[in-house]
């Protein structure tokens, strides 16, 4: 089928967009010069169209939005996990960030290389819904935003930072996790409109979103310690790492747990 | 609640601690009241009683905030030292939610008598509910006085979610769920709820038409002895029967004729559009490794006709699965009781609204697939829906300050009374 042989191009965009970033990362992390900075961020952005156009022929050829199998929200993933750090180094300049970021989005392309799935074209009736695109979208947003604020949270507890540096690295990192926690609520929000549409109910505690919602207290929680602990820094660095922990489970391990069996978000194969 | 070991309670008696011992405290009451009555699943007394006691509630909570809001004990209920531990209580219920599988019977003692397997409907459940519905409203109210647009966000975000729990949970038990056979061309107006009681609709429904749009089949090759896919790899398991032709785990298939309604006669199947009529499909296979080649019919069977697979060797054949629904739809005729008479077609995620009552398109005898008779309508009223909607939007714009305004300088302080 064409969405098949689409994917069998795959490997030529995904090891463009890697060359692209792994050049990228070298030139971002062993010069200072303005010009090749620039450099490296054109590199960094030429990835991203790589994955970009993939994905917008595989939408063509499979005729339905790209955002269903797991494969799939790994490759928007990898999309936004890299444009964010692209955009975050222009605003604030942090070359680190951006290689993290990269680094990252590369590993999900590999995931994606080393297990292709089936991305056949049949997306049952519940989900054919106007609420699907920006339900995914804006939650691959708050997904991207938030591993990018874990990074900075990592960084922090491993690097140990001087007074003076931390004080942007951690500004850095609430800014990050304001952006995308209003995401996640939104996401949040999105996703129990369309369930009253096509379900009856806006929340039903599917396990799928039981586990969202604990994704979305903690971060909740890291909100409220930093409002009122602006100088505990190590240990809201933990809770932020502990979060995407959370994060992470919500995303890839909901499908293994006892409790989410016939979910009605588990992706199909 | 003082201890003298530490210095933070002594400086600031209302602290996290309290906070901490206050949520453990009603969590533990809650599993215990729970364990006490037996695990017996709790219902919320329905209207006019939650209203009742939700109007009661709003009235304590304001004048009890109004009278005492310079008291240490209100700030605190107001404060982050009183907010994160429940918050962190609540997360701790929801974290056994997503741990323990839910609305199904309990499998052990522990479970049943601590009502695990139905968390929403606990006592530990709804009073970390009320207990944080108080906090926020305290949080709320100690921030809109005085009033100061830069809190804008937080009221947003805080007033929004704390209609929203409101609601739910008033709500819960003035909300119906219930579901609707109906068959061709009958006049239903009774439905069931949960429990098989039947209630009568203030309208009746009538099914005029029910109808099944597929996507093509998909096919697949199994070994003929067990069923079972062949390819191990997901990946190459399904072939989507939309082109003429393509390569399937070492096999090429073209599709010489296509018959989306058919039947079999004979050796063979023509186009046939009566109920049992299943899709088909003649096809030639090429084993891509001895390129020899079979042809023949593949058909996915229906309820009235058995499936035909095709054998492409002594261990394996090519079967056709059955085509999955893109789209399912009802036109229904209702008929209201004070004479309004509306005919509509509805089908999955288009739910149509009828006197404070939602159809949605529910199910359908699968068996029986595109030619079945029988049609499942869910019919819904939640007459406070408009309530957590509000909640709902007040917290999208909230989530839009957010994104916007981001973390406040300063930490964010300045502005708190
Ligand atoms: C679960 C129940 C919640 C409770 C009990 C709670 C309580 C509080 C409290 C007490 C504060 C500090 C206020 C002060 O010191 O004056 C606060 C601050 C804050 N809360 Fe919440 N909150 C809750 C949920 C939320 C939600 C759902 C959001 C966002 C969607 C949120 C976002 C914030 C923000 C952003 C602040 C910082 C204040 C500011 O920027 O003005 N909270 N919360």
């Amino acid at each position: 089928m064409e969405g098949l042989i689409m994917w069998l191009d795959f490997p030529v965009y995904a090891s463009a967009a890697i060359l692209c970033w792994l050049a990228a990362s070298g030139l971002f992390l062993t010069s200072g010069k303005k010009l090749m900075n620039q450099m490296a961020a054109g590199l960094s952005a030429a990835g991203t169209t790589f994955l970009l156009v993939f994905i917008v022929i595989l939408w063509i050829h499979i005729q339905r939005p790209p955002m269903r199998t797991l494969g799939e929200t790994r490759l928007w993933y990898a999309i936004f996990i890299s444009a964010i750090g692209l955009a975050s180094y222009l605003r604030w300049k942090y070359k680190w960030l951006v290689s993290y970021s990269l680094g990252l989005a590369m590993v999900f392309l590999i995931i994606n290389l080393q297990h292709p799935e089936t991305y056949d074209k049949t997306l049952m009736p519940a989900l054919q819904s106007p609420w699907f695109i920006p339900h995914v979208i804006v939650y691959i947003f708050a997904y991207a935003m938030l591993g990018a604020s874990s990074l900075v949270a990592l960084r922090n507890l491993f690097f140990v930072p001087t007074e003076k540096t931390i004080q942007g690295a951690i500004q850095m990192a609430d800014n990050l996790v304001y952006l995308g926690f209003s995401f996640l609520t939104l996401g949040l929000l999105f996703g129990a409109l369309w369930a009253k549409e096509a379900w009856g109910h806006y929340w039903t505690w599917d396990p799928k979103e039981t586990w969202a919602f604990i994704t979305w207290m903690f971060y909740l929680v890291y909100i409220h310690y930093r409002f009122r602990h602006p100088s505990e820094h190590k240990k809201a660095m933990a809770i932020l790492t502990a979060s995407f922990a959370i994060l992470l489970i919500c995303w890839f391990g909901v499908n293994y747990l006892p409790s989410a069996e016939n979910s009605v978000h588990v992706y199909s194969e | 609640m003082s201890n003298k070991n530490s210095r933070k309670t002594r400086t600031n008696p209302w602290s996290y601690r309290d906070g901490t011992i206050v949520t453990v405290a009603i969590l533990s009451l809650g599993f215990a009241i729970q364990a006490a009555s037996g695990g017996i699943v709790i219902r919320i007394a329905g209207f006019p009683w939650n209203l009742v006691a939700g109007l009661i509630f709003l009235a304590i909570l304001l004048s009890a905030f109004v009278l005492w809001r310079k008291h240490r004990a209100m700030k605190w209920l107001g404060s982050v030292k009183a907010a994160l531990p429940a918050i962190l209580g609540f997360t701790f219920l929801v974290l056994l939610m997503g741990f323990v599988k839910q609305d199904v019977e309990p499998k052990n003692a522990l479970s049943r008598l601590f009502g695990l397997t139905h968390l929403i409907k606990t006592w530990p459940f709804i009073l970390i509910n009320l207990y944080l519905l108080i906090l926020l409203g305290i949080a709320t109210l100690k921030r809109l006085t005085p009033f100061n647009l830069k809190n804008t966000g937080f009221f947003l975000n805080h007033f929004g979610l704390f209609l929203v729990l409101f609601s739910t949970a008033l709500g819960s038990s003035d909300m119906q769920r219930l579901s609707m056979n109906c068959y061709k061309n009958q006049d239903v107006n009774l439905a069931v709820d949960a429990s098989g009681k039947s209630v009568e609709m203030p309208f009746t429904v009538k099914l005029l038409n029910f109808t099944i749009d597929e996507f093509r089949p998909k096919v697949t090759i199994i070994e003929t002895k067990t069923g079972q896919p062949f390819s191990e790899k997901v990946k190459e398991r399904f072939e989507l029967m939309d082109r003429d032709s393509f390569n399937i785990s070492g096999f090429r298939i073209n599709v010489v004729k296509f018959l989306e309604n058919s039947g079999k006669v004979g050796d063979s199947f023509e186009a046939w559009n009566e109920p049992g009529s299943a899709p088909s499909a003649k096809v030639r296979v090429t084993n891509l490794t001895n390129h020899s080649e079979i042809s023949g019919w593949i058909c996915s069977g229906s309820f009235a006709n058995p499936a035909q697979v095709l054998e492409l060797n002594d261990q394996l054949s090519l079967a056709m699965l059955p085509a999955e629904p893109r789209k399912f739809s009802s036109e229904l005729d209702i008929q209201a009781k004070n004479g309004k008479r509306v005919a509509t077609t509805i089908e999955v995620n288009h739910p149509f609204k009828m006197d404070g009552w939602m159809i949605y398109q529910q199910g359908y005898n699968t068996e029986m697939g595109r030619w079945s008779n029988l049609n499942v309508l869910e019919l819904v009223r939640d007459p406070w829906l408009p309530i957590v909607y509000l909640g709902i939007f007040l917290m999208m714009a909230g989530a839009g300050f957010l994104f916007f305004t981001g973390k406040p300088k300063n930490g964010g302080t300045n502005h708190v009374a």
